[in-house]
């Protein structure tokens, strides 16, 4: 097939493409594949100029090398369908595919992908076109993105099951020679592309210093199409970085978001979820649990307080994406104890009672119950580059890879709720005491309890982008040594009268 | 603290990349690996940058140099117990880390014997086994090889670890920080009297007090804010009653 001899060019056209100078789309690859569609131009009549228009199609099809340059030519290909095709087109876009999708199929649809985004963004100016439904901008960035990460799935389990057991050889064949299908810099490209057209990111930075957004819009920035493609592709790229194990770029992508109920990503309430998933589950993997912990509340409170609006399908699927997002609250909890809402609370022990008093009492057993809610809970990582078939042994299933660095850092940690435990007890202590108490010796104890206090001290976000933070003590025990001897102090919580007051004065008219 | 993405000794090319799509630039794999050698030598650091290197080289396989990888590990290193050398192993190509599927050792002079290597060093620290540490650490040849580039990595270290014992203690006794900061004798003592300014008392040294160290009880407060009140002011105002 072409595709092959085409990779190093593609390559470096892609990464010409995300300039912010050039925000030309080149993420096309395989014109072989849409040859069942109909190459005339939509608004073009000269019989001369289709001749042309098909030579260079032809062109392009034994393409091996060149400039490629010429997009204002490549583009004829997409423009080629009728708008009622375009409509059928942009329906198809934010529709998933169905789940026994062949390989054929996946790298089809990643073909109209690019075809239509190549149409929105490198047509002569903007195109106008009706959108299908409000939310059609979400679907489309989060299919597109679900797409891409389940075909690195399954290139990648393709690869494992080689090692071991007998594969279909055609589909590794035609993986092999697909390797810039579905690539990541093609993916970024199409969705760094929609925010730099529609100057999205300049827009928001603007509403967020009180001024108008308008002048910022350009040509393209005005319209809903363009602005919501954008907007949603900045949420898009959360979610990319986030799959790509990026957590810190992930939630630097947010700069320009202010993360509130008045944003607009809250209004779809998919997009809404998915953006406090990642977002907490970012902070997680950056150890501010307290950040993941506030994240993850703010969202299962809305989900449980408008769950008898949600529809019938919709609400199915973020109901089970809400077990995850309680597996990984308990998690937090278990990491970093703190009182959560009641609602929440109740919901979390109903589901995961059990764990997460076996993850509070630490220790190796524990391990397991991490390692579980992590696998169930975690998003499904992939990696940016396609698996090595020739060598197997180096294929390693990417969520095994983020299982075993984030498995370290609870291994550090499952001792913490032990020491705590026993200090909440006393004001002081000695060491070789407490030490006997928990059977380990005065050394062991002595590193646990400086794990602990490190542990306590988090970075924790008070107020601007997403990765700013103060350092706080994040825990309601404090402690200090002296030799041998532990001092405990413990932080109370006073009581509150506010709501009380409020609540009643309400009562009483 | 500063944000996770602002380091003060950037320079403004490396920042204006980072800023703009260039940082998937694989051209710009080049100012990033001399932006390293420079944070080496310079004991100078910057987390945010490195990821962008670390995710060049995930995304441009071919260009991943191990050296330059190492040494972004051995500086991650040398802030722990930050997240940071999680945030890098999450961008290194996922057989580095995982044993493979045989249980086969990695190869000798691999990425992935160096990337394991450097994460037990990571574990004991993470995991306060300071002694442990420098066992490890100058138990095996390999590690003065990994570490090699990075200026002064062995002091860094022990101040960096100077800093949790006095975040955590008020006293200790000699022989235990002795142990964790690897040094003895008079070495020691000019090490815990001149650059951390500790009093050596016999056979205890004396941290001064600071805010972390004091163990004080605290109470919190409720903050109440008079917007809280702003819907029961309206109300009374409306229909006095």
């Amino acid at each position: 097939m072409h595709n092959c001899t085409r990779a190093t060019t593609s390559f470096c056209r892609v990464t010409r493409g995300i300039r912010p100078s050039t925000p030309n789309m080149s993420v096309r690859q395989a014109p072989a594949y849409q040859q069942a569609q109909p190459e005339r131009p939509l608004d073009d009549d000269s019989d001369v100029e289709e001749e042309a228009l098909a030579n260079d199609y032809r062109q392009q099809v034994g393409y091996t090398d060149g400039e490629g340059e010429d997009y204002g030519l490549e583009r004829t290909d997409s423009l080629s369908s009728g708008p009622q095709d375009l409509q059928a087109q942009l329906q198809a876009a934010a529709q998933p595919l169905e789940y026994q999708a062949t390989i054929e199929t996946k790298i089809q649809s990643y073909d109209q992908y690019c075809n239509l985004f190549h149409f929105i963004l490198n047509s002569e100016g903007p195109v106008d076109i009706e959108v299908p439904s409000p939310f059609w901008a979400w679907d489309v960035v989060d299919e597109f993105i679900y797409q891409f990460q389940s075909f690195c799935s399954y290139r990648q389990k393709v690869a494992l099951q080689q090692a071991t057991t007998q594969v279909n050889e055609e589909d590794v064949a035609v993986l092999r020679e697909n390797p810039n299908t579905w690539g990541c810099y093609s993916v970024l490209n199409v969705l760094y592309s929609l925010i730099q057209r529609s100057q999205i990111s300049e827009q928001l930075a603007a509403r967020k210093r009180n001024e108008d957004p308008a002048p910022y819009m350009g040509e393209y920035g005005g319209r809903p199409l363009y602005q919501m493609l954008g907007y949603f592709s900045i949420i898009g790229l959360l979610r990319v970085h986030c799959l790509l194990g990026d957590f810190a770029l992930a939630l630097k992508t947010l700069d320009d978001i202010e993360l509130n109920k008045k944003a607009m990503f809250a209004r779809v309430t998919a997009a809404n979820f998915s953006t406090y998933y990642h977002v907490g589950f970012s902070y997680m993997m950056m150890h501010r649990y307290a950040d993941a912990l506030r994240a993850f509340n703010h969202i299962l409170i809305y989900i449980s307080r408008t769950k008898n609006f949600q529809k019938g399908q919709q609400y199915d699927s973020i109901a089970k994406k809400s077990d995850q997002m309680y597996a990984l609250v308990a998690i937090c909890v278990a990491f970093h104890p703190t009182r959560l809402d009641d609602t929440i609370h109740t919901a979390l022990r109903e589901k995961y009672g059990e764990q997460l008093a076996r993850m509070q009492r630490g220790g190796p057993e524990a391990l397991p119950v991490f390692e579980e809610l992590f696998r169930a809970a975690c998003p499904k990582f992939i990696s940016p580059t396609p698996p090595d078939f020739d060598n197997p042994q180096l294929n390693v299933d990417p969520i095994e890879h983020h299982l075993s660095i984030f498995m370290k850092e609870v291994k550090n940690n499952m001792f913490a709720s032990t020491v705590r435990s026993y200090l909440k007890l006393y004001t002081t202590m000695d060491i070789t005491k407490l030490a006997g108490f928990l059977e380990v010796d005065a050394e062991t104890l002595r590193s646990w309890l400086l794990v602990n206090k490190q542990r306590s001290r988090q970075v924790r976000h008070t107020e601007g982008p997403l990765l700013e933070g103060e350092i706080v003590s994040a825990n309601d025990l404090d402690y200090a040594m002296q030799g041998d001897l532990i001092h405990v102090a413990e932080q109370k919580v006073g009581r509150k009268f506010t709501e009380y007051f409020l609540r009643n004065c309400t009562r009483m008219y | 603290m500063a944000a996770f993405d602002f380091a003060i000794d950037r320079p403004e090319n490396i920042e204006a990349i980072l800023n703009g799509l260039d940082r998937y630039n694989p051209e710009t794999t080049a100012t990033f690996q001399e932006y390293v050698a420079q944070q080496c030598e310079n004991q100078t650091y910057d987390c945010y940058a490195n990821l962008a290197l670390l995710k060049l080289y995930q995304f441009n396989p071919h260009l991943a140099r191990d050296g330059t990888i190492t040494n972004i590990l051995a500086k991650a290193l040398t802030v722990f117990p930050s997240a940071d050398f999680s945030l890098c192993l999450s961008l290194l190509p996922v057989y580095t880390l995982v044993p493979a599927q045989n249980g086969v050792p990695p190869a000798s002079g691999s990425l992935a014997e160096a990337v394991q290597h450097l994460s037990k060093l990571h574990d004991q620290l993470t995991s306060a086994g300071y002694a442990d540490f420098w066992n490890t650490f100058e138990g095996d040849d390999l590690y003065a090889d990994l570490v090699a580039d990075v200026q002064g990595f062995e002091e860094v270290m022990k101040v960096r670890i100077a800093v949790v014992v006095s975040q955590c203690m008020q006293e200790v006794q000699r022989d235990v920080l002795e142990g964790w900061l690897n040094v003895s004798g008079a070495k020691f003592d000019h090490f815990v009297s001149e650059v951390c300014g500790w009093k050596i008392d016999g056979a205890t040294v004396r941290v001064p007090l600071n805010k972390e160290n004091e163990a004080r009880s605290t109470l919190v407060r409720e903050n109440v804010k008079f917007d809280q009140f702003g819907r029961l002011i309206k109300r009374a105002y409306e229909q006095p009653a």
